[in-house]
Protein backbone atom coordinates (compact mmCIF):
# COMPACT_ATOMS: atom_id res chain seq x y z
CA UNK A 1 0.00 0.00 0.00
CA UNK A 2 0.96 3.43 -1.05
CA UNK A 3 2.49 5.78 2.15
CA UNK A 4 2.76 8.71 -0.46
CA UNK A 5 0.31 11.07 0.88
CA UNK A 6 0.98 13.49 -2.09
CA UNK A 7 0.00 11.02 -4.29
CA UNK A 8 -3.03 9.99 -2.60
CA UNK A 9 -4.01 13.53 -2.28
CA UNK A 10 -3.46 14.08 -6.27
CA UNK A 11 -5.55 11.09 -6.99
CA UNK A 12 -8.46 12.22 -4.89
CA UNK A 13 -8.58 15.38 -6.10
CA UNK A 14 -8.80 14.53 -9.79
CA UNK A 15 -11.67 12.13 -8.71
CA UNK A 16 -13.52 15.17 -7.25
CA UNK A 17 -12.46 17.13 -10.11
CA UNK A 18 -13.65 14.84 -12.68
CA UNK A 19 -16.53 13.38 -10.34
CA UNK A 20 -17.42 17.35 -9.93
CA UNK A 21 -17.95 15.99 -6.13
CA UNK A 22 -19.42 18.76 -4.11
CA UNK A 23 -18.55 18.85 0.28
CA UNK A 24 -15.48 16.94 0.40
CA UNK A 25 -11.59 18.10 -0.67
CA UNK A 26 -8.82 15.89 -1.44
CA UNK A 27 -7.90 16.30 2.39
CA UNK A 28 -11.27 15.12 3.55
CA UNK A 29 -11.57 12.14 1.12
CA UNK A 30 -11.38 9.06 2.63
CA UNK A 31 -8.42 7.02 0.83
CA UNK A 32 -10.14 3.31 1.42
CA UNK A 33 -13.81 4.58 0.30
CA UNK A 34 -14.52 2.08 -2.25
CA UNK A 35 -14.47 3.85 -5.19
CA UNK A 36 -17.81 1.75 -6.92
CA UNK A 37 -19.68 1.18 -3.94
CA UNK A 38 -19.73 4.25 -1.71
CA UNK A 39 -18.51 7.15 -4.36
CA UNK A 40 -20.93 5.51 -7.66
CA UNK A 41 -17.87 5.67 -9.87
CA UNK A 42 -19.16 3.55 -12.91
CA UNK A 43 -16.32 2.29 -15.64
CA UNK A 44 -16.94 5.32 -17.68
CA UNK A 45 -15.75 7.31 -14.96
CA UNK A 46 -13.04 5.35 -14.28
CA UNK A 47 -12.06 5.67 -18.15
CA UNK A 48 -11.65 9.49 -17.49
CA UNK A 49 -10.37 9.23 -14.69
CA UNK A 50 -7.19 6.75 -15.65
CA UNK A 51 -6.40 9.23 -18.43
CA UNK A 52 -6.34 12.23 -16.37
CA UNK A 53 -3.54 9.88 -13.94
CA UNK A 54 -2.06 8.59 -17.22
CA UNK A 55 -1.53 12.76 -18.22
CA UNK A 56 -0.46 13.02 -14.91
CA UNK A 57 1.81 10.32 -13.52
CA UNK A 58 3.30 8.96 -17.17
CA UNK A 59 1.76 5.54 -17.03
CA UNK A 60 -0.45 3.39 -18.67
CA UNK A 61 -3.75 1.97 -17.15
CA UNK A 62 -4.47 -1.44 -18.21
CA UNK A 63 -7.97 -1.97 -18.99
CA UNK A 64 -8.10 -5.49 -17.66
CA UNK A 65 -6.78 -3.77 -14.32
CA UNK A 66 -10.08 -1.53 -14.02
CA UNK A 67 -11.63 -3.90 -11.67
CA UNK A 68 -8.94 -3.44 -8.97
CA UNK A 69 -8.53 -0.20 -8.63
CA UNK A 70 -11.59 -0.22 -5.80
CA UNK A 71 -10.11 2.88 -3.53
CA UNK A 72 -7.68 5.55 -3.78
CA UNK A 73 -5.06 4.19 -1.25
CA UNK A 74 -4.98 0.91 -4.52
CA UNK A 75 -4.90 3.47 -7.17
CA UNK A 76 -1.80 5.11 -5.63
CA UNK A 77 0.15 1.80 -4.58
CA UNK A 78 -0.93 0.70 -8.44
CA UNK A 79 0.71 3.57 -10.07
CA UNK A 80 3.31 3.49 -7.38
CA UNK A 81 4.04 -0.14 -8.92
CA UNK A 82 3.92 1.17 -12.56
CA UNK A 83 6.80 4.31 -11.70
CA UNK A 84 9.31 1.65 -9.93
CA UNK A 85 8.92 -0.61 -12.96
CA UNK A 86 9.53 2.29 -14.97
CA UNK A 87 6.56 2.11 -17.30
CA UNK B 1 3.85 5.49 -22.05
CA UNK B 2 6.85 7.43 -23.42
CA UNK B 3 6.10 7.02 -26.71
CA UNK B 4 2.64 8.85 -26.80
CA UNK B 5 2.59 12.46 -28.39
CA UNK B 6 -0.84 13.39 -27.03
CA UNK B 7 -2.19 13.70 -23.59
CA UNK B 8 -5.51 13.28 -22.88
CA UNK B 9 -5.36 17.39 -21.67
CA UNK B 10 -3.94 17.85 -25.54
CA UNK B 11 -6.77 15.95 -27.31
CA UNK B 12 -9.45 17.15 -25.18
CA UNK B 13 -7.89 20.76 -25.57
CA UNK B 14 -9.09 20.88 -29.08
CA UNK B 15 -12.31 22.16 -28.89
CA UNK B 16 -14.28 20.63 -31.47
CA UNK B 17 -13.29 17.52 -29.61
CA UNK B 18 -13.37 19.05 -26.31
CA UNK B 19 -17.45 20.24 -27.06
CA UNK B 20 -17.55 16.52 -28.60
CA UNK B 21 -16.39 14.65 -25.29
CA UNK B 22 -18.76 17.15 -23.18
CA UNK B 23 -22.02 16.38 -25.40
CA UNK B 24 -21.09 12.51 -24.84
CA UNK B 25 -20.12 12.72 -21.59
CA UNK B 26 -23.26 14.26 -20.17
CA UNK B 27 -24.91 10.37 -21.10
CA UNK B 28 -22.25 8.21 -19.24
CA UNK B 29 -24.89 7.95 -16.46
CA UNK B 30 -26.89 5.58 -18.46
CA UNK B 31 -26.67 2.04 -17.08
CA UNK B 32 -28.79 -0.39 -19.69
CA UNK B 33 -30.54 -4.06 -18.52
CA UNK B 34 -32.72 -5.79 -21.07
CA UNK B 35 -35.82 -7.49 -21.18
CA UNK B 36 -37.84 -10.45 -23.20
CA UNK B 37 -41.61 -9.19 -22.65
CA UNK B 38 -43.41 -12.02 -24.70
CA UNK B 39 -42.66 -15.13 -26.03
CA UNK B 40 -44.92 -14.23 -28.79
CA UNK B 41 -44.03 -12.57 -31.83
CA UNK B 42 -46.44 -12.56 -35.55
CA UNK B 43 -43.34 -12.97 -37.95
CA UNK B 44 -40.91 -15.83 -37.84
CA UNK B 45 -37.79 -14.54 -38.99
CA UNK B 46 -34.84 -17.23 -39.90
CA UNK B 47 -32.06 -16.61 -38.18
CA UNK B 48 -33.87 -14.74 -34.98
CA UNK B 49 -31.92 -14.74 -32.01
CA UNK B 50 -35.56 -14.81 -30.14
CA UNK B 51 -36.18 -18.46 -31.42
CA UNK B 52 -32.46 -20.22 -30.58
CA UNK B 53 -31.90 -22.18 -27.76
CA UNK B 54 -34.42 -22.41 -24.48
CA UNK B 55 -35.35 -18.75 -23.24
CA UNK B 56 -38.08 -19.31 -26.03
CA UNK B 57 -39.77 -21.78 -23.93
CA UNK B 58 -39.57 -19.59 -21.26
CA UNK B 59 -43.40 -18.55 -20.19
CA UNK B 60 -44.52 -15.52 -19.97
CA UNK B 61 -45.50 -13.31 -16.81
CA UNK B 62 -48.10 -10.98 -18.04
CA UNK B 63 -48.59 -9.18 -14.90
CA UNK B 64 -48.31 -5.19 -15.62
CA UNK B 65 -47.57 -5.35 -11.56
CA UNK B 66 -45.15 -7.96 -11.70
CA UNK B 67 -43.47 -5.57 -14.22
CA UNK B 68 -43.71 -2.46 -12.50
CA UNK B 69 -41.98 -3.90 -9.24
CA UNK B 70 -39.14 -5.58 -11.45
CA UNK B 71 -38.33 -1.99 -12.80
CA UNK B 72 -39.01 -0.36 -9.96
CA UNK B 73 -36.21 -2.69 -7.98
CA UNK B 74 -33.88 -2.14 -11.27
CA UNK B 75 -34.21 1.24 -10.71
CA UNK B 76 -33.02 0.84 -7.30
CA UNK B 77 -30.01 -1.08 -8.15
CA UNK B 78 -29.08 1.98 -10.54
CA UNK B 79 -30.49 0.64 -14.12
CA UNK B 80 -31.28 3.93 -15.92
CA UNK B 81 -31.81 3.10 -19.56
CA UNK B 82 -34.07 -0.46 -20.28
CA UNK B 83 -34.15 -2.09 -24.00
CA UNK B 84 -37.64 -4.22 -24.29
CA UNK B 85 -36.95 -6.95 -27.08
CA UNK B 86 -38.16 -10.56 -27.80
CA UNK B 87 -39.88 -11.77 -28.99
CA UNK B 88 -42.55 -9.08 -30.36
CA UNK B 89 -42.95 -6.05 -27.35
CA UNK B 90 -45.37 -4.38 -29.60
CA UNK B 91 -47.74 -7.19 -28.40
CA UNK B 92 -47.91 -6.43 -24.78
CA UNK B 93 -47.97 -2.49 -25.13
CA UNK B 94 -49.17 -2.90 -21.51
CA UNK B 95 -46.21 -4.19 -20.04
CA UNK B 96 -43.84 -1.70 -22.46
CA UNK B 97 -45.76 1.03 -20.55
CA UNK B 98 -45.67 -0.31 -17.07
CA UNK B 99 -41.71 0.00 -17.84
CA UNK B 100 -42.11 3.17 -18.84
CA UNK B 101 -43.86 4.77 -16.02
CA UNK B 102 -41.00 3.35 -13.95
CA UNK B 103 -37.47 4.10 -16.04
CA UNK B 104 -38.54 7.13 -18.92
CA UNK B 105 -35.38 6.25 -20.80
CA UNK B 106 -35.04 3.27 -23.28
CA UNK B 107 -35.82 1.66 -26.51
CA UNK B 108 -38.00 -0.67 -27.78
CA UNK B 109 -37.25 -3.67 -30.55
CA UNK B 110 -40.12 -4.39 -32.62
CA UNK B 111 -40.54 -5.74 -36.61
CA UNK B 112 -42.88 -2.73 -36.76
CA UNK B 113 -46.04 -4.19 -37.65
CA UNK B 114 -48.36 -3.28 -35.05
CA UNK B 115 -47.61 0.92 -33.68
CA UNK B 116 -46.51 0.89 -29.83
CA UNK B 117 -48.63 3.40 -28.43
CA UNK B 118 -47.36 7.17 -29.49
CA UNK B 119 -47.56 7.53 -25.05
CA UNK B 120 -45.14 5.06 -24.85
CA UNK B 121 -41.72 7.69 -25.88
CA UNK B 122 -39.05 5.27 -25.64
CA UNK B 123 -37.01 5.39 -29.27
CA UNK B 124 -37.99 2.72 -31.30
CA UNK B 125 -36.11 -0.01 -33.44
CA UNK B 126 -37.95 -1.41 -36.61
CA UNK B 127 -36.37 -3.96 -38.16
CA UNK B 128 -35.43 -4.31 -41.68
CA UNK B 129 -33.89 -7.57 -44.19
CA UNK B 130 -34.19 -6.21 -46.99
CA UNK B 131 -36.88 -5.38 -49.27
CA UNK B 132 -40.30 -6.63 -49.38
CA UNK B 133 -39.39 -9.75 -51.64
CA UNK B 134 -36.25 -10.16 -49.25
CA UNK B 135 -38.62 -9.97 -46.18
CA UNK B 136 -41.20 -12.34 -47.74
CA UNK B 137 -39.06 -14.97 -48.00
CA UNK B 138 -36.49 -14.26 -44.90
CA UNK B 139 -39.39 -13.25 -43.23
CA UNK B 140 -42.64 -14.97 -43.99
CA UNK B 141 -44.66 -11.82 -43.81
CA UNK B 142 -45.78 -9.16 -46.82
CA UNK B 143 -45.40 -5.74 -47.64
CA UNK B 144 -43.17 -5.34 -44.59
CA UNK B 145 -41.64 -2.41 -45.37
CA UNK B 146 -44.40 -0.67 -46.53
CA UNK B 147 -46.36 -1.39 -43.55
CA UNK B 148 -43.50 -0.18 -41.22
CA UNK B 149 -43.24 3.02 -43.21
CA UNK B 150 -47.18 3.34 -42.96
CA UNK B 151 -47.03 2.56 -38.73
CA UNK B 152 -44.03 5.57 -37.89
CA UNK B 153 -44.15 8.19 -40.90
CA UNK B 154 -43.58 11.15 -39.17
CA UNK B 155 -42.87 9.24 -35.75
CA UNK B 156 -39.85 10.79 -34.46
CA UNK B 157 -39.33 7.78 -32.05
CA UNK B 158 -38.40 5.60 -34.83
CA UNK B 159 -35.28 5.27 -36.33
CA UNK B 160 -35.02 2.01 -38.67
CA UNK B 161 -32.39 -0.60 -38.61
CA UNK B 162 -31.31 -2.45 -41.54
CA UNK B 163 -29.59 -5.61 -40.91
CA UNK B 164 -26.98 -6.13 -43.36
CA UNK B 165 -27.09 -10.28 -44.68
CA UNK B 166 -25.02 -11.83 -47.48
CA UNK B 167 -29.08 -11.82 -48.80
CA UNK B 168 -30.05 -8.45 -49.21
CA UNK B 169 -26.63 -5.88 -49.05
CA UNK B 170 -27.34 -4.38 -52.22
CA UNK B 171 -30.79 -3.88 -51.00
CA UNK B 172 -29.75 -1.35 -48.64
CA UNK B 173 -30.26 1.18 -51.39
CA UNK B 174 -33.96 1.15 -52.19
CA UNK B 175 -34.51 1.09 -48.50
CA UNK B 176 -32.57 3.73 -47.42
CA UNK B 177 -33.83 6.09 -50.38
CA UNK B 178 -37.69 5.40 -49.40
CA UNK B 179 -36.91 5.54 -46.34
CA UNK B 180 -35.14 9.17 -46.99
CA UNK B 181 -38.33 10.25 -49.25
CA UNK B 182 -40.66 9.33 -46.31
CA UNK B 183 -38.62 11.86 -43.60
CA UNK B 184 -37.09 8.73 -41.57
CA UNK B 185 -33.89 7.68 -40.10
CA UNK B 186 -32.18 4.53 -40.43
CA UNK B 187 -28.57 2.55 -39.01
CA UNK B 188 -27.40 -0.09 -39.56
CA UNK B 189 -26.89 -3.90 -38.23
CA UNK B 190 -25.03 -6.89 -39.24
CA UNK B 191 -26.66 -10.11 -39.29
CA UNK B 192 -24.69 -12.31 -36.25
CA UNK B 193 -25.35 -16.02 -36.33
CA UNK B 194 -27.28 -17.40 -33.61
CA UNK B 195 -25.06 -20.24 -31.73
CA UNK B 196 -25.20 -23.37 -34.43
CA UNK B 197 -26.52 -21.53 -37.30
CA UNK B 198 -25.82 -22.75 -40.74
CA UNK B 199 -27.94 -21.20 -42.89
CA UNK B 200 -26.59 -18.41 -45.75
CA UNK B 201 -27.56 -15.43 -43.84
CA UNK B 202 -23.80 -16.01 -41.84
CA UNK B 203 -21.32 -12.89 -43.95
CA UNK B 204 -17.97 -14.29 -45.54
CA UNK B 205 -15.02 -12.26 -45.73
CA UNK B 206 -16.77 -11.27 -49.22
CA UNK B 207 -19.53 -10.01 -48.01
CA UNK B 208 -17.67 -8.11 -45.11
CA UNK B 209 -16.02 -6.45 -47.67
CA UNK B 210 -19.24 -5.62 -50.15
CA UNK B 211 -21.08 -4.61 -47.09
CA UNK B 212 -18.42 -2.17 -46.49
CA UNK B 213 -18.78 -0.61 -49.56
CA UNK B 214 -22.43 -0.26 -49.80
CA UNK B 215 -22.15 1.49 -46.04
CA UNK B 216 -19.81 4.11 -46.98
CA UNK B 217 -21.86 4.87 -49.92
CA UNK B 218 -25.03 5.07 -48.42
CA UNK B 219 -23.45 7.21 -45.72
CA UNK B 220 -21.72 9.45 -48.22
CA UNK B 221 -25.30 9.50 -49.63
CA UNK B 222 -27.68 10.66 -47.44
CA UNK B 223 -25.81 12.37 -44.45
CA UNK B 224 -29.55 13.16 -42.88
CA UNK B 225 -31.18 9.71 -43.38
CA UNK B 226 -28.21 7.21 -42.34
CA UNK B 227 -27.37 7.48 -38.78
CA UNK B 228 -23.91 6.20 -38.33
CA UNK B 229 -20.16 6.54 -38.98
CA UNK B 230 -16.76 5.85 -40.74
CA UNK B 231 -15.71 4.29 -37.69
CA UNK B 232 -19.00 2.18 -37.17
CA UNK B 233 -18.50 1.03 -40.32
CA UNK B 234 -14.82 0.01 -39.81
CA UNK B 235 -15.87 -1.50 -36.83
CA UNK B 236 -18.82 -3.45 -37.68
CA UNK B 237 -17.51 -4.79 -41.30
CA UNK B 238 -13.99 -6.25 -39.54
CA UNK B 239 -12.87 -9.85 -40.16
CA UNK B 240 -13.09 -9.76 -36.68
CA UNK B 241 -15.68 -10.08 -34.73
CA UNK B 242 -16.89 -7.29 -31.99
CA UNK B 243 -15.21 -9.99 -29.11
CA UNK B 244 -11.94 -10.03 -30.75
CA UNK B 245 -11.25 -6.89 -31.02
CA UNK B 246 -13.03 -4.90 -28.16
CA UNK B 247 -13.21 -7.89 -25.66
CA UNK B 248 -16.98 -7.99 -24.86
CA UNK B 249 -17.86 -6.69 -21.62
CA UNK B 250 -21.28 -8.47 -21.26
CA UNK B 251 -21.44 -10.46 -18.61
CA UNK B 252 -21.63 -13.67 -20.46
CA UNK B 253 -18.03 -13.52 -21.87
CA UNK B 254 -16.52 -11.19 -18.67
CA UNK B 255 -16.69 -13.09 -15.62
CA UNK B 256 -15.99 -9.49 -13.51
CA UNK B 257 -18.60 -8.32 -11.39
CA UNK B 258 -16.66 -4.86 -10.03
CA UNK B 259 -17.43 -2.42 -12.35
CA UNK B 260 -19.33 -1.90 -15.59
CA UNK B 261 -21.61 -4.08 -17.59
CA UNK B 262 -20.24 -7.00 -15.52
CA UNK B 263 -21.29 -5.59 -12.40
CA UNK B 264 -24.83 -3.79 -13.61
CA UNK B 265 -26.20 -5.82 -16.81
CA UNK B 266 -29.03 -8.09 -16.56
CA UNK B 267 -31.01 -9.80 -19.20
CA UNK B 268 -34.55 -10.39 -18.68
CA UNK B 269 -36.48 -13.35 -19.48
CA UNK B 270 -40.22 -13.27 -19.96
CA UNK B 271 -40.82 -14.45 -16.69
CA UNK B 272 -38.70 -11.74 -15.13
CA UNK B 273 -35.86 -14.33 -14.43
CA UNK B 274 -32.10 -13.65 -15.34
CA UNK B 275 -29.29 -15.75 -16.22
CA UNK B 276 -25.61 -14.46 -15.39
CA UNK B 277 -24.00 -17.12 -17.66
CA UNK B 278 -26.47 -16.39 -21.04
CA UNK B 279 -26.22 -12.87 -20.19
CA UNK B 280 -26.09 -10.21 -23.13
CA UNK B 281 -27.66 -8.49 -25.36
CA UNK B 282 -28.46 -10.74 -27.97
CA UNK B 283 -28.22 -14.48 -25.88
CA UNK B 284 -27.51 -16.97 -27.94
CA UNK B 285 -25.56 -15.00 -30.74
CA UNK B 286 -21.84 -16.83 -31.41
CA UNK B 287 -20.02 -14.75 -29.95
CA UNK B 288 -17.14 -15.49 -32.72
CA UNK B 289 -19.84 -13.64 -34.98
CA UNK B 290 -20.83 -11.50 -33.15
CA UNK B 291 -20.84 -7.82 -34.69
CA UNK B 292 -24.24 -6.54 -33.41
CA UNK B 293 -25.06 -3.35 -33.49
CA UNK B 294 -26.73 -3.29 -30.02
CA UNK B 295 -23.48 -4.95 -29.10
CA UNK B 296 -21.04 -2.31 -30.22
CA UNK B 297 -23.24 0.29 -28.66
CA UNK B 298 -21.64 -0.81 -25.14
CA UNK B 299 -18.83 -2.72 -26.01
CA UNK B 300 -16.96 -0.25 -28.26
CA UNK B 301 -18.34 2.65 -25.93
CA UNK B 302 -16.72 1.48 -22.84
CA UNK B 303 -13.32 1.05 -24.39
CA UNK B 304 -12.47 4.87 -24.55
CA UNK B 305 -9.32 4.84 -22.95
CA UNK B 306 -7.57 2.65 -25.73
CA UNK B 307 -8.43 5.25 -28.13
CA UNK B 308 -7.26 8.23 -26.53
CA UNK B 309 -3.50 7.87 -27.44
CA UNK B 310 -4.26 10.08 -30.14
CA UNK B 311 -6.94 13.08 -32.11
CA UNK B 312 -7.88 10.64 -34.70
CA UNK B 313 -8.53 7.58 -32.58
CA UNK B 314 -10.42 9.45 -30.20
CA UNK B 315 -12.55 11.66 -32.51
CA UNK B 316 -13.20 8.18 -34.15
CA UNK B 317 -14.53 6.93 -30.86
CA UNK B 318 -16.49 10.39 -30.39
CA UNK B 319 -18.05 9.31 -33.88
CA UNK B 320 -19.12 6.22 -32.67
CA UNK B 321 -20.67 7.30 -29.15
CA UNK B 322 -22.57 10.21 -30.43
CA UNK B 323 -24.03 7.70 -33.58
CA UNK B 324 -24.93 5.14 -30.47
CA UNK B 325 -26.82 7.57 -28.36
CA UNK B 326 -28.47 8.87 -31.61
CA UNK B 327 -30.26 5.52 -32.62
CA UNK B 328 -30.64 4.90 -28.67
CA UNK B 329 -31.87 7.64 -26.55
CA UNK B 330 -35.06 9.99 -27.48
CA UNK B 331 -33.97 13.65 -28.37
CA UNK B 332 -30.62 13.11 -28.79
CA UNK B 333 -28.97 15.20 -32.10
CA UNK B 334 -26.08 13.47 -34.09
CA UNK B 335 -23.48 15.66 -34.78
CA UNK B 336 -21.34 15.41 -37.89
CA UNK B 337 -18.64 12.75 -38.17
CA UNK B 338 -15.28 14.36 -36.81
CA UNK B 339 -13.14 11.61 -38.03
CA UNK B 340 -13.30 10.48 -42.17
CA UNK B 341 -10.40 7.91 -41.80
CA UNK B 342 -10.38 5.99 -38.46
CA UNK B 343 -8.14 2.59 -37.49
CA UNK B 344 -8.98 0.76 -34.97
CA UNK B 345 -6.30 0.76 -32.41
CA UNK B 346 -5.06 -2.33 -30.61
CA UNK B 347 -5.29 -2.89 -26.94
CA UNK B 348 -1.99 -3.28 -24.60
CA UNK B 349 -3.60 -4.77 -22.30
Amino acid sequence: MSNDSTTVNRIAEIIINELKLEDVTPATFDPDLDLVDEVGIDSMDLATIALRLRDEYGIRIDEDDYPKLTTVRIIAAYIDEKRQAGE
Amino acid sequence: MGENRYTFGDIIGDPVIGERFQKVRDYFFLRESTYDMTSRCNVRCEGCYYFTGEKQNTPDNTNPEDWRRLLTAEKERGITFVVLAGAEPSLVPELCAACYQVIPLGAIATNGLKPIPADIDYRIHISVWGNDATSLAVRKAPDMLARQIDNYRGDPRAVFVYTFSPVNIDQAREVTELLAKNGLQITFNMFSAPVGYTGPLRHTSKTLARTRRVMTELLAEFPETVLFSPYNILVHTEEKGLHDLFSCSYPRMNPSTAIGLGRSFRQYRTNLAWDRDAACCVPDTDCEDCRHYAAGSAVVTARMYRHADNPRSFAAWLDYVDTYLAVWVRGYEKGKNLCADPVIPVSDS
